[in-house]
C-alpha cells in the first residue's frame, strides 16, 4: 500500500534536531555530574562516577563547556543562515494560537491521553461538548506550549552558561555568576521536565510513529498529516 | 586513622614580625592586596592599670585558613571544586581546574580566608603549601617563624609535634557562635582576639537553589511519572479512536 508522502522537514532542520538531541543528552549528563554538594545533589554517585570516567572534575567541566559552546554556536549559526526561511516562520507559528480551538484541543487530547477515547466520549456527553479532537496546524498547541519555553529556555541556558565562562576570564561579577549557576540549573530542570513529554509523545506514544520517522526522512504520509495536522495539510495543498 | 593536618599555635610566642605572611606571599605568588594568612592583634586595654607595669597590653595571633572539620565553604560550593581532602591529608583544597570563580565560598568562610585571584579568576586560599609538602618541606609560614609560634603536623599521628603540643597543653578553637565550623587550628589557651570571626553567609543564589532544588527535581519526577502512566495506559488498555464521522454524528446536537 503506497501512500503520498508530504514534505515536512528540511535536511538541515533534521540535522539540527539530532544535533540538539545529542548535545542535550551529553550536556545534561555532564551537567548533572558537575553538581557535587550534599544539599544540591540527590544522586551523589553520578558526579563521583563521571569524574572517574573523565579523569577529574576539571576535564568534566571542560567537556561540558566545549560541547555547550558548540551547541549554542551551532544554533546561532543556524539562526543566522536560516533566519527568514526557518526562524521567523517557526516563531510566528509557535506564537499563533486559536484560543477556542486550541483550548478544546488541550481538554479533549488531555482526557484522551489519560483516560482514553471511551471515557472522553462519556465526559463529552456529560459536559456537552464535541469529543472530536480539533484539527491542528503544523504544530499542535501541546507542541507550541513546549516549544515556547524550550526556545526561551534554551536562550536562558546559553546566556547563563556564557556568564559562567566569562567568570573564568575575569569578566563577570561573582554575584552574577552565582545567579547564573542557579538559573542554569532551574531552566534546564524545567525544560527537561517538558522534554520527557516531548520524547514520549514523539517516539513512544501510539500513532506517532510517522512523526518519529519523519525526523529522519523529512516526510510524513498524507493520512498522518490529515489526522494530526489537518490545517497545515490544507495550507500545504493550497500552495 | 586518616591523616588530619592541623596547626597548633602558641600565640604568646608571636612577636608580630609578620615573616609568616611575607613568606606565604612569596611562596604562593599571592597578588598585591591579597593575603593567604595573617597576624591579628588584640585591642590594648588601657583602662587596666597593669599596662603601666611593663607588661605588654598587646597580644598577637597568627592565623590563616583553619581547614575546618565542618567547612561552610564546602557547603557553599555547588561543584565540589572546594573540598576537604580526607583521602589524602584532611586539608581544605580548591581544584583550580574545576573552580570557575563564582565566589560562593568567599562569604561562607567565617574567617575571611578566601579571595578571588585577580588574574587566575579562581578562588585562592592557604593549602598548607602543598607543593612544599610534596617535597617533604614544612609550609612556608611554619619554617619561617623565628619564634616557632606555628607548629604544623598530622594531629592524628600521636608522635607528631602538633599532636604532642596539643596533648600537653589546653587549647581552644576560635569560632563564631552562630557558625562553628570546627576549625583544625588550635590555639594554646589565653589567645586574643577571640571575637573576630563572622557568621558564615551562604550567597542568596545558593540559598535559593537549596530551597527550590527539591521543587525542580519534583517537577521532573512528576513528569516522568506522568510519562510512565501514559505508557502503562498505552500498553495495558486498547484504546481505539472511534471513527470521527460517527462520533460527529452521535454528538450532533440540534
Amino acid at each position: 500500500m503506497t501512500q503520498t508522502l508530504i514534505h515536512r522537514h528540511t535536511r538541515l532542520s533534521i540535522f539540527m534536531h539530532w544535533f540538539n538531541a545529542g548535545c542535550w543528552i551529553f550536556l545534561l549528563l555532564t551537567g548533572l555530574g558537575l553538581i557535587r554538594n550534599d544539599d544540591l545533589q540527590p544522586f551523589p554517585f553520578w558526579p563521583t562516577m563521571l569524574r572517574t570516567v573523565f579523569g577529574g572534575g576539571g576535564n568534566l567541566l571542560l567537556a561540558h563547556e566545549l560541547i555547550g559552546i558548540t551547541w549554542a554556536g551551532g544554533f546561532l549559526l543556524y539562526g543566522i543562515i536560516r533566519l527568514k526561511s526557518d526562524v521567523f516562520p517557526f516563531i510566528r507559528d509557535i506564537f499563533t494560537v486559536d484560543i477556542r480551538r486550541d483550548f478544546l484541543w488541550l481538554i479533549t487530547k488531555g482526557i484522551q491521553m489519560t483516560l482514553g477515547y471511551k471515557l472522553l466520549g462519556v465526559v463529552a456527553e456529560k459536559f456537552d461538548f464535541n469529543p472530536k479532537i480539533p484539527d491542528q496546524g503544523f504544530y499542535n498547541i501541546g507542541q507550541k506550549i513546549f516549544a515556547i519555553p524550550a526556545v526561551f529556555g534554551g536562550m536562558v541556558i546559553a546566556a547563563s552558561g556564557i556568564v559562567m565562562i566569562l567568570s573564568q576570564t575575569g569578566n563577570a561579577d561573582t554575584e552574577w555568576v552565582q545567579w547564573a549557576i542557579v538559573i542554569h540549573f532551574i531552566t534546564v530542570g524545567l525544560v527537561f521536565a517538558g522534554l520527557l513529554i516531548h520524547v514520549f509523545m514523539a517516539s513512544i506514544a501510539a500513532g506517532e510513529k510517522p512523526a518519529f520517522i519523519s525526523m529522519f526522512t523529512g516526510t510524513v504520509p498524507e493520512d498522518y498529516a490529515r489526522h494530526h495536522h489537518k490545517l497545515w495539510l490544507d495550507e500545504f495543498k493550497k500552495s | 586513622m586518616n591523616k588530619q593536618l592541623a596547626m597548633v599555635i602558641d600565640s604568646s610566642l608571636c612577636i608580630d614580625c609578620k615573616a609568616c605572611t611575607l613568606a606565604c606571599k612569596i611562596e604562593n605568588n599571592v597578588p598585591d592586596g591579597y593575603w593567604r594568612n595573617w597576624v591579628k592583634r588584640s585591642e590594648p586595654d588601657f583602662t587596666n592599670p597593669e599596662w603601666m607595669n611593663h607588661r605588654t597590653p598587646l597580644h598577637f595571633q597568627p592565623g590563616g585558613c583553619m581547614h575546618c572539620e565542618a567547612p561552610t565553604c564546602v557547603q557553599a560550593c555547588p561543584t565540589g571544586a572546594t573540598y576537604k581532602d580526607d583521602a589524602k591529608d584532611g586539608a581544605i583544597k580548591v581544584d583550580p581546574k574545576l573552580c570557575i570563580g563564582c565566589g560562593s565560598c568567599i562569604p561562607a568562610c567565617p574567617y575571611g580566608a578566601r579571595y578571588k585571584h585577580p588574574t587566575k579568576n579562581i578562588v585562592d586560599k592557604c593549602d598548607y603549601c602543598e607543593k612544599r609538602r610534596e617535597r617533604g618541606e614544612l609550609p612556608a609560614c611554619v619554617i619561617t617563624c623565628p619564634t616557632k609560634a606555628r607548629v604544623f603536623g598530622d594531629i592524628n599521628d600521636p608522635n607528631s609535634d602538633a599532636a604532642l603540643l596539643l596533648k600537653k597543653n589546653q587549647s581552644i578553637r576560635i569560632t563564631n557562635k552562630e557558625s562553628d565550623t570546627k576549625p583544625n587550628m588550635y590555639y594554646l589557651s589565653a589567645t586574643a582576639p577571640l571575637n573576630w570571626p563572622v557568621k558564615a553567609k551562604m550567597p542568596d543564589a545558593i540559598q535559593l537553589w537549596k530551597l527550590v532544588g527539591p521543587l525542580i527535581w519534583g517537577v521532573v519526577g512528576l513528569n516522568a511519572l506522568g510519562v510512565l502512566v501514559m505508557l502503562g495506559k498505552q500498553l495495558l488498555i486498547t484504546d481505539k479512536e472511534p471513527d470521527t464521522d460517527i462520533s460527529r454524528k452521535e454528538t450532533r446536537r440540534s
